[in-house]
């Protein structure tokens, strides 16, 4: 057990430090330096910015440089904001993009799993084409289209959640509402179809053979064993998580990282868009290690020592 | 138990006619037979066919037929919806003018009697009573900013008259007068052409990489499961951005980036599937009479995994087309005046308060081709099992 985890943990520094590499050769493989398409600058100005920021060194010391700095989790500072470290940067937007996102991974969890349940066990009666039809618009229509009709209609129309900001309680609504949409329908639809494949198992029969309470059979056996796949899309949830906040906090005007992310690249801040891109890939590496851990608790048919 | 009451004549012996035993009953149907045939009895799953098809030729021949393009703009048409209430007004010489009022920008837009816009009609503005007043003919003609109705000369407010579809613009106008159906049109081009990389990548990158991996195993199977691994990491959203940044933003670097990244996923299913069926008895049977590897796997494996292969391309097909019309919503795909679904949807969201409607057809555009797909793909997942053969 500890060997693997100790495996995985070695395989995830590898990963993160491919993905640096990458990261920093994309963004200094950009024609021109950061600063060429500010206004006419003195010569002597450049070179002197270019100094502040080690932009002047070979190539390789400046990844060095870069590489030093992320082990020390400092990602340097960033070039369109004067004064101010991508860190400071990430840290304000943090706690906005924290808060929506982990509201919305907390519906995805708690309303897609018993609407699915609900559905495997009403197979084909109304709860179950109910939250099929559901769950198929949530599948299909995008994130950023549910955002902006729920927009039009609960904050424009009818007034009950504000249009933007989180300073009102009910500003939560709409933003974690149009993040977690797609997969609670996701999520419904993968518990419904696990579910039902779980209880058409023989071991399924056994346990009402032996006459268990049908909640005892249902939790501990069917439960239980058809769940495992609904935790495997977790991490892929986190990384959508992620990514949906660049529209759901542009569309509600939310300071997060999400917003600054994309401020970022229209404002081509490279060492903002390297940080961030690499917090991001840290965050999710994390999210998938612990899924992935989570995944040898739940099923002990997986033998960790063969499971890669 | 129940009572059944059976009939003492059902309890005879069926009549058996010699030979009758051995008459196949249904044709024998081939695999393919058989999915075609299921697929074709799934109602959803051809609707979305149709829709897409429907799709893809409007998307062609839409533009070369379409009286507009995408990009010329006129100030003065601008924000036009696509249905109207016209009203008239005939002056002291008889002649009828048919106009109609919008009310986000408070303009009358003259109306032929085909329902076409004829312009733009100008009036005289009074800031202080904040109304305009149309002159057509002798008679005027005054519009209450405030109230917005219209009002004739005698203080006689003007009742509108039936409803009328645009028929110069048939879904409006947008905020800088470009039709919105040439748009829309275009964006369909943008969308599909995305589908169409998206397609060709998974097919000649994703298919080949995981049957690679797969049947050689071992260490190359691990370096470059490896690989995948490392690129998966990341959502392609991020790979898009950072493209986009290298190359610019633009269509160009939408389609790089879905190309160069966009067949991880297939290579790992093609992979599992490769996995499983190298082991079958005719693979080794194709080797044995001295096949090459490229010959077992293009004609051996892959073929025999081309149901997960198109159930995977067509849950592959929208996502991508949702990540260009996300990346395009954000501002970071399609540049202007270039229109994508994203972009459109985007614009309309910048006028939501006075002009909502605006916000339907790109809306409908991308929801109802996800849908058309997932409903395709379901189909064809279901088509495709042989669990669910009848």
């Amino acid at each position: 057990m500890t060997a693997y985890v100790l495996q995985r943990l070695a395989l995830m520094l590898v990963t993160l430090f491919a993905i640096i590499t990458l990261t920093f050769f994309l963004m200094h493989a950009v024609p021109g330096g950061p600063f060429v398409s500010d206004k006419m600058m003195a010569p002597e100005i450049q070179a002197a910015i270019n100094a502040k920021y080690h932009l002047d060194d070979p190539i390789w010391v400046q990844y060095l440089n870069y590489l030093r700095g992320i082990a020390t989790f400092d990602l340097g500072p960033s070039f369109k904001y004067a004064g101010m470290s991508v860190n400071e940067i990430i840290a304000q937007g943090l706690p906005t993009t924290l808060k929506v996102g982990v509201l919305a991974l907390i519906c995805v969890v708690s309303l897609g799993v018993p609407l699915g349940i609900v559905a495997a066990l009403n197979r084909n009666r109304w709860p179950d084409t109910l939250v099929m039809v559901i769950a198929t618009i949530g599948v299909a229509v995008p994130s950023y289209v549910i955002a902006t009709v729920a927009l039009y209609f609960f904050a424009l129309r009818l007034g009950w959640v504000p249009t933007f900001g989180l300073d009102d309680w009910r500003g939560y609504f709409l933003p974690v509402f149009a993040l977690s949409g797609f997969w609670i329908s996701f999520i419904a639809r993968l518990a419904r179809s696990s579910l039902l494949e779980t209880l058409q198992m023989d071991y399924m029969t056994t346990a009402k053979a032996k006459g268990l309470k049908p909640g005892q059979i249902l939790f501990k056996h069917g439960l239980r064993n058809s769940l495992i796949p609904v935790v495997t899309v977790l991490g892929p949830v986190v990384a959508n998580l992620i990514t949906g906040s660049f529209v759901i906090e542009q569309i509600f005007a939310l300071p997060g990282i999400g917003r600054h992310f994309v401020l970022s690249i229209t404002n081509r801040d490279y060492t903002a868009i390297m940080g961030i891109t690499i917090f991001y890939a840290a965050v999710l590496m994390v999210m998938i290690f612990i899924v992935d851990m989570l995944y040898l608790v739940l099923d002990p048919r997986i033998k960790y020592r063969e499971a890669r | 138990m129940s009572d059944i009451h059976v009939a003492p004549e059902m309890w005879k012996p069926a009549a058996r006619i010699a030979g009758a035993a051995e008459q196949i009953a249904a044709p024998s149907l081939t695999y393919w037979q058989d999915v075609r045939q299921r697929l074709w009895r799934n109602r959803p799953a051809m609707l979305g066919l149709g829709f897409i098809i429907v799709l893809v030729i409007a998307a062609i021949f839409g533009p070369m037929v379409s009286r507009h393009n995408y990009y010329d703009q006129d100030l003065k048409l601008s924000n036009i919806p696509p249905v109207f209430q016209v009203y008239e007004v005939t002056d002291e010489s008889g002649a009828t003018t048919r106009f109609f009022f919008n009310s986000g920008n408070l303009n009358l837009y003259e109306v032929t009697d085909d329902g076409r816009i004829a312009g733009l009609i100008r009036g005289k503005k009074d800031l202080l009573k904040k109304q305009t007043v149309f002159a057509f003919g002798d008679v005027e003609v005054t519009l209450n900013a405030a109230t917005q109705t219209l009002t004739r000369g005698g203080g006689v407010v003007l009742a509108a008259g039936g409803w009328q579809w645009n028929m110069s613009n048939l879904f409006g106008t947008d905020q800088l007068g470009r039709d919105v159906l040439a748009r829309q049109l275009y964006g369909a081009r943008i969308s599909l052409t995305v589908a169409l990389v998206a397609t060709l990548v998974n097919f000649f990158i994703g298919v080949f990489y995981g049957g690679i991996a797969g049947y050689l195993g071992g260490r190359v199977d691990t370096l470059m499961m490896r690989v995948v691994e490392v690129i998966s990491t990341i959502p392609l959203t991020l790979y898009v951005i950072l493209i986009m940044v290298v190359f610019n933003s633009g269509f160009f670097s939408v389609i790089i980036a879905i190309g160069s990244v966009y067949w991880v996923d297939m290579a790992r299913i093609v992979r599992g599937q490769i996995l499983t069926l190298k082991q079958q008895d005719y693979v080794a049977a194709a080797r044995t009479m001295g096949a090459s590897t490229g010959r077992i796997l293009t004609r051996h494996l892959l073929p025999n995994s081309i149901g997960p292969i198109l159930v995977a391309l067509t849950m592959l097909i929208p996502s991508a087309i949702f990540i260009e019309s996300f990346m395009s919503f954000i501002g970071l795909g399609v540049t202007p005046p270039e229109a994508s679904w994203g972009t459109l949807t985007s614009e309309a969201v910048e006028t939501l308060r006075a002009y909502p409607y605006q916000m339907f057809f790109p809306a409908a555009a991308i929801s109802l081709t996800m849908f058309a797909f997932n409903f395709l793909g379901d189909g064809l997942r279901d088509a495709l099992d042989p669990r669910l053969r009848t």
